[in-house]
């Protein structure tokens, strides 16, 4: 069986790899809760959820993480790390 | 866990277009609609079980149960974890082909981690590969 692609977007990226997901878009400093952004911001959402999408199409190597800096959030908050969790 | 990290990454290429496509959500946030039983928080174990969310749901049908991350943000707007309205817009805008029959929703804090993926991931997986008719998916966290 040949399975169905996915892609991760995670908030925690060094937690997630852990698990090795195959695709995985980590939108820089977005905290544990806002994966997409934050309420009510429907641009930013839905810019996070197309690169998401597009690293379908594109030809990345397996279990890479993309980062991506998303001026609109507006905040910064580190990232979890595995020894804190 | 260990185990699970010591062995490759199971990569399936996406073959299709995304304006092609159906697209479905799969996310550990705890999202469930507000008409489905809630996850189980009164369990210091975690709540194993997932809820099948259909593709014409409104985001404001949607809420969550989850007592492992602040969710205050996600009770405004469920999109930011669980982005169903957004992805309809997508489809409208022909980005995407469409939305998947099934999403789904499960609370991805557990200490039975065998259990989780042994079982319920599985089951997740076979309920996508059955019947959602979804090309790829969006996976997402609290």
């Amino acid at each position: 069986m040949l399975g169905t692609p996915t892609v991760l977007i995670t908030v925690s990226p060094e937690v997630s790899a852990q698990m090795r997901p195959p695709r995985a878009l980590y939108p820089n400093g977005f905290k544990i809760g806002n994966s997409l952004g934050k309420p009510g911001k429907r641009d930013l959402q839905k810019q996070v959820l197309k690169d998401a999408l597009e690293l379908l199409t594109q030809n990345t190597r397996p279990g890479s993480f993309e980062t991506k800096d998303y001026p609109a959030y507006g905040d910064y908050f580190e990232a979890p790390s595995v020894g804190s969790k | 866990m260990t185990n699970l990290s010591r062995k490759c990454v199971p990569f399936t290429p996406f073959e299709g277009e995304l304006a092609k496509s159906n697209i479905a959500i799969v996310s550990a946030a705890g999202v469930h609609a507000k008409d489905q039983e809630a996850f189980n928080i009164a369990d210091d174990l975690g709540d194993l079980s997932y809820r099948v969310i259909g593709p014409d749901v409104a985001g404001d049908d949607l809420m969550v149960t989850h007592h492992h991350y602040d969710h205050q943000d996600a009770d405004q707007d469920i999109n930011i974890v669980f982005p169903i309205d957004v992805l309809r817009e997508l489809a409208d805008e022909g980005f995407i082909g469409g939305l998947a029959n099934k999403h789904i929703g499960y609370m991805g804090y557990t200490m039975r981690l065998k259990d989780m993926y042994s079982e319920t991931a599985p089951a997740i997986a076979k309920e996508i590969d059955r019947g959602s008719r979804a090309q790829a998916v969006i996976l997402t966290g609290g």
